[in-house]
């Protein structure tokens, strides 16, 4: 009878591993979490509530605010390096579940964040798309075919259009019209993301909205309220946004 | 006692056995019925490869060609159900709009332009007058989501087909699980539009040496080959290139063609060079149908062009000589063009 337990209880990482589908075991180690904390001026961003006042003393609410980080890679001391494969997600304010993302890595340390602000062009090119890139997140421009890289909309008094909208719908993936951003980000010094197996490093990358409208073009409200296609306009705001990641906080549990 | 130890030995086991089906099952991605059917595009003899494999991610089966065939057919795509994408293309003509300069979309509104043809599409690199489209998959999202077509959110027509059991099962079949999601709609879709080909007209039997030419065709054919095989090249009729062919620009509908696309003057006024295949059927011509005969049409080449303006194709700066027996012609050779199998081939045809 106890001869009969003990032979179950032996088999039981046997059934374990037969009901898991794992397949490679031994690859599994520690996760990266990264979070997207969008602000403005430093405050954390409050969609449509709160009234924002830009580098010309315009001022604008805010009612969506989405962007395209893809392409993940971690570096560290050494030229280690890791992608995170399939690497698509869409950063939107006004789904909390959107500002984290979390992928599995092998154990080492990383000092830097390397993603693409909007869609490569291979996937603007391939057709039908789903998950992040599914044409249903309103981020495909269905008349021009190609994503929406990121977009903000709003109100302002400034803006001349009618129901004194802002749109800002920033996209473009081909020859002068590109509007891809490689986004480097060093952690603050001294910090290292260090994956330990079975713990989860987090790295808070902070993302101020208002770096939209200056540095090094000129974006004011009352000029261009709207800019929803590519070309030169896009591009400049494109330059702009670029400048908008800085790590917040690397801290490793 | 030790009969519930060996019963709950055997219960272990029979699930195991089941989780590890499971397993097989999601690494194969397919459920145990999934047997589709594979087709292939034709390519027929003498035409180039096509620049692209449109089905190199979307494999062509029968089972996707009838999903895509049954939802072109279906009002729900629409938002008041009464504009497939049908409605605008429709076999008869070639699945352009037949004697519409603009086709009938929802709440009484004209499209921009005219509707072009469905056929020959895995050799067209981009669709829409203008080239805005840059896959035959994502091309269905601008007519279904256009207020002055289909007037619909994706979003609702997923919810509509999700609602009737007949997709869950026709969706199964081609994709193999009963996932009903935007990718592979636009997938399905694409299978049907991409198979629609035209290669049967009195032109190909000709060149296959099953039929011949009329004297009048001939002289027609001869003068087409001097005149328009620039642009219109054979055996597609078009060399799916962006041209500026003169017409003048329309003050109520201001469209510049292809700048809207690349934001380039260059691109001011061009369009997409149509293929002439089935041109008998296709009227009324050019972007906004403003040409109601293909007499209309070679009157335009030959004294109307707007030689004025900065970016004509230089081709036309002269316009194109032809006298008026030529264009008589050339008419008749045109007509040869039509092709009758792809216009009443019932696998096309409207499912139910």
């Amino acid at each position: 009878m106890k001869r009969l337990i003990i032979y179950l209880i032996a088999l039981l990482p046997a059934f374990h591993l037969l009901s898991g589908c794992q397949k490679n075991i031994e690859a599994s180690s520690g996760t990266v979490k990264i979070t997207f904390r969008n602000t403005v001026n430093g405050s954390p961003l409050a969609l449509n509530s709160q009234i924002y006042s830009n580098p010309f003393n315009e001022t604008y609410t805010v009612s969506k605010f989405r962007y395209y980080i893809t392409n993940v890679s971690l570096n560290g001391p050494g030229g280690v390096t890791l992608k995170e494969n399939n690497s698509y997600h869409l950063v939107d304010e006004a789904v909390p579940t959107s500002l984290s993302f979390y992928f599995e890595t092998t154990e080492n340390s990383f000092s830097d964040l390397v993603f693409t602000l909007g869609v490569d062009s291979a996937r603007n090119n391939s057709g039908a798309q789903t998950d992040a890139l599914d044409p249903l997140n309103d981020m495909f421009w269905t008349w021009n075919s190609g994503y929406v890289m990121a977009k903000m909309e709003g109100n302002s008094p400034q803006s001349t259009v009618v129901g004194n909208k802002i749109e800002y719908h920033i996209g473009g993936f081909t020859g002068a019209n590109n509007v891809l951003k490689t986004i480097n980000l060093s952690f603050p010094s001294g910090k290292l993301a260090t994956i330990k197996k079975g713990q989860t490093s987090e790295i808070i990358v902070e993302a101020d909205l208002n770096t939209w409208w200056q540095n090094p073009n000129d974006i004011k409200i009352a000029v261009n309220p709207v800019i929803t296609s590519p070309g030169v306009l896009a591009k400049k705001v494109a330059d702009n946004y670029s400048k908008m990641f800085t790590i917040k906080d690397v801290t490793n549990f | 006692m030790k009969f519930r130890i060996y019963i709950s030995i055997l219960l272990l086991f029979a699930g195991a056995i089941v989780t590890l089906e499971a397993c097989k099952k999601a690494a194969n991605n397919t459920n145990a019925g999934y047997n589709p059917t594979y087709l292939q595009l034709t390519i027929p003899a003498g035409w180039p490869t096509p620049p692209t494999d449109i089905f190199a991610n979307n494999k062509l089966t029968e089972e996707g060609f009838q999903l895509g065939r049954k939802l072109f057919y279906d009002g729900r795509l629409s938002k008041d159900g009464n504009f497939p994408c049908a409605s605008c293309h429709q076999q008869f003509a070639a699945f352009a709009t037949y004697d519409h300069p603009f086709s009938h979309g929802f709440d009484n509104a004209f499209t921009d332009r005219n509707a072009p043809a469905i056929f020959n599409l895995a050799w067209m690199k981009e669709m829409h007058w203008d080239g805005g489209i840059n896959h035959i998959e994502v091309q269905p999202l601008a007519p279904i989501t256009n207020v002055k077509e289909m007037a619909e959110t994706i979003d609702n027509v997923l919810i509509k087909l999700k609602a009737d059991t007949i997709y869950t099962k026709m969706f199964t079949a081609a994709f193999g699980d009963a996932t009903i999601n935007s990718q592979r709609m636009l997938k399905a879709l694409a299978q049907f539009m991409g198979s629609i080909q035209s290669y049967n007209s009195k032109y190909d039997k000709v060149k296959r040496g099953e039929a011949s030419f009329t004297i009048a065709e001939q002289s027609g054919y001869n003068i087409f080959k001097a005149n328009c095989n620039t642009c219109h090249i054979e055996p597609l009729f078009t060399d799916n290139s962006f041209r500026n062919n003169g017409l003048a620009v329309d003050p109520y509908l201001n469209d510049f063609g292809r700048m809207k696309i690349t934001g380039s003057p260059a691109d001011s006024l061009k369009f997409k060079v149509p293929t002439l295949r089935n041109v008998e059927l296709t009227f009324p011509y050019f972007h906004d149908g403003r040409g109601f005969s293909l007499s209309q049409v070679i009157d335009h080449y030959r004294t109307g062009i707007h030689t004025e303006q900065t970016t004509l194709d230089p081709l036309l700066k002269n316009g194109i000589a032809i006298t008026p027996t030529e264009k008589l012609d050339l008419v008749l050779f045109l007509q040869t063009l039509t092709d009758n199998v792809l216009l009443t081939d019932k696998r096309f045809s409207q499912p139910y």
